[in-house]
């Protein structure tokens, strides 16, 4: 009796999240099916004949399908990188002892503790300074600041987990430190990875404040785009909300597709 | 010249000193076992000869070459980890593979050798596996397949069996002991279990605190325990102490008064009996295989308080206290009921006495 209250008890709880949670993706989604007197209606249709007439617009605007590349490149190569620079760190922040560990593993975390805003001025002026205004390259060093702690910490913690036996066995069996890395240490870190993976391609396809300050129109980002329709005159919701569902698509593709190496027990087996 | 040796090898953490000048050889084909209590050291010496620890000071030879600051890989050596420490990620075949892969050997030769050591340790069909999917007993199997492979010159075992229970150790243990015999190499093998020393040694080191307490054969550290130490660690159950007074003495026996003794004192054959004072102290060590309940008339025995008795089945082992409340263990064959302060009297044999002077040495 008391278990199955319980149940319902746990089962309430896990509608009312799962409601507060996805209720703005509901409201986005249809919003963008809507026209636009459906859309301004009060209170709320519930019921409506959807259309399409939004997303026609968008996919017209040449705008929007080159802004989602401009993400799709930055969000792509900063993952790549931050993944290539942050597991080799991690790695020898978890196995290696040496001078100024501690220090410097504070100094990757501190660098989250920063608000962004504080340091867009001094990037902005660092950027015109070196030509980089209004390029990816620009957008692609920044996120890699913010998203190589995230990588590495992720990943440190990740290849601590590992036995250090398996590191040992592989040293007689004559593996070089790079082949543990590349061998032992990187298959068996595939979790951690992906984890980070996924919240520096998010966040990296999510930021707005830099990549605003930072690029004018050769290199304009998705969410740039999204809410350079609002003007002084006009807010067009229901291309706003198409937009948005546009540029939530592939992040929620990328992160469901690297979800599946989210696996726990990656090294069962290995002791014991 | 030995195949295995170890000079004067030290090794400190810091202040704190975990291997304390430790000297000792092996020859080819010798089957070496490290013993002692957790803490001794035992592993560490171990790893400093596999290359994984540095060695502070002294050092290590194999096959006449010096390896004291020698990458692990270089050393030609094999490891068998308590863990077994198997590549979780790759198959069987893959784990037993990757020394070979590593050095460069061509692949029908990794083939060949990969099957080989399959075939002898009977885990052919588990070769496409992955070590999640094997029990304990196929792991270390595959843990020692991997270390056959590479047709090492010295394997190292660090207490492979001890996350086995107890059916699979035996069963393993006599399988490590016909592996050494059919390969017929150097094995330096560490435990704390003094059964797997006594049965798979043809040496044993053992170790207390850093230091070799005593290095022999079995036998010898059976007859002949050189302290208190070793005789109490070699033989199970353990060896009973009795703390007796010197009381008399001829060139070949003394006479020792503990008031266990029926009579208050017995008399001990020795050949130290003239180097031991009158009136100084001793301990008699006493195996309780070499006791026996109900003493016969005239012969040396013990006079104790019965506690319990616990059956083993064919044989009991026996608890019962002495006048002066220390608790003793006989181990008598069949099964006995022993009530709580029944009177026993327990034969003993005086040439199978150990005697030990006052700071623990053998006499």
């Amino acid at each position: 009796m008391s278990m199955r209250f319980g149940r319902v008890i746990h089962f309430v709880g896990l509608i009312l999240v799962l409601a507060f949670t996805l209720f703005p993706f509901f409201w986005m989604v249809t919003s963008s099916l809507k026209d636009q007197s459906d859309l301004l209606a009060s209170p709320p249709v519930w019921l409506f004949t959807p259309t399409l007439d939004h997303y026609r617009e968008i996919f017209e605007d040449p705008k929007i399908i080159s802004s989602v590349m401009h993400s799709l490149i930055i969000a792509t190569s900063t993952t790549l990188l931050a993944i290539v620079l942050g597991a080799p760190a991690a790695y020898a922040l978890a196995r290696f002892e040496f001078r100024g560990k501690s220090d410097l593993w504070f100094w990757f975390i501190s660098n989250r503790m920063i608000s962004p805003i504080v340091l867009a001025l001094p990037v902005y002026l660092l950027a015109q300074t070196l030509g980089l205004l209004d390029t990816h390259l620009v957008l692609i060093l920044i996120y890699l600041t913010f998203n190589l702690p995230i990588v590495v910490w992720i990943c440190t913690d990740q290849f601590r987990s590992i036995p250090s036996e398996l590191e040992q066995a592989a040293r007689l069996d004559g593996a070089s430190q790079f082949l543990i890395f590349w061998r032992i240490y990187l298959p068996l870190g595939v979790p951690g990875i992906a984890v980070s993976a996924i919240f520096s391609f998010i966040f990296s396809w999510n930021e707005l404040l830099y990549a605003l300050v930072l690029t004018r129109r050769a290199v304009q980002t998705a969410p740039v785009a999204a809410t350079s329709f609002m003007s002084g005159y006009e807010l067009p919701w229901g291309k706003i909300m198409a937009t948005g569902t546009v540029i939530v698509l592939p992040v929620t593709i990328f992160a469901l597709l690297v979800s599946r190496h989210m696996v726990r027990g990656l090294t069962m087996g290995a002791t014991k | 010249m030995a195949f295995l040796k170890i000079d004067d090898v030290v090794k400190r953490y810091g202040d704190h000193l975990v291997i304390d000048r430790v000297s000792l050889s092996a020859e080819k084909g010798e089957f070496v076992v490290f013993v002692g209590p957790s803490g001794c050291g035992k592993s560490t010496l171990l790893r400093m000869i596999a290359g994984l620890e540095e060695v502070t000071d002294g050092n290590i030879s194999i096959d006449g070459h010096l390896v004291t600051h020698v990458e692990p890989a270089a050393r030609q050596v094999a490891m068998v980890f308590q863990s077994y420490a198997l590549y979780p990620h790759m198959s069987v075949k893959e784990n037993m593979a990757f020394g070979l892969v590593m050095a460069k050997t061509p692949k029908p030769e990794i083939e060949k050798r990969v099957a080989n050591a399959a075939r002898i340790l009977q885990i052919e069909q588990l070769l496409d596996r992955k070590p999640r999917q094997l029990s304990g007993g196929q792991r270390q199997r595959v843990a020692i397949g991997r270390a056959i492979v590479r047709d090492p010159k010295l394997f190292l075992f660090d207490e492979p069996l001890s996350n086995l229970d107890a059916e699979l150790r035996s069963q393993m243990r006599v399988e490590i002991a016909r592996l050494h015999r059919d390969l017929g190499v150097t094995m330096v093998y560490v435990t704390h279990d003094q059964i797997e020393a006594m049965t798979l040694a043809d040496r044993i080191v053992v170790l207390r605190a850093g230091k070799v307490e005593q290095i022999g054969t079995p036998t010898d550290l059976y007859e002949r325990p050189a302290n208190t130490f070793v005789a109490g660690f070699i033989g199970s159950p353990k060896m009973n102490f009795l703390e007796a007074t010197v009381t008399d003495g001829t060139d070949h026996t003394l006479t020792l008064s503990h008031p266990a003794f029926v009579g208050g004192a017995a008399t001990i054959p020795t050949h130290a009996a003239p180097r031991v004072s009158r009136g100084g102290k001793v301990r008699a060590g006493l195996r309780p295989e070499h006791m026996a309940l109900g003493g016969g008339q005239g012969g040396t025995a013990l006079s104790l308080a019965g506690e319990f008795a616990e059956n083993l089945g064919g044989a009991s082992q026996v608890y019962a206290q002495t006048p002066d409340g220390d608790t003793l263990t006989i181990l008598a064959p069949g099964r006995h009921v022993i009530d709580k302060g029944v009177p026993l009297t327990v034969a003993i044999d005086p040439a199978r006495v150990y005697l030990f002077d006052d700071a623990g040495r053998a006499i």
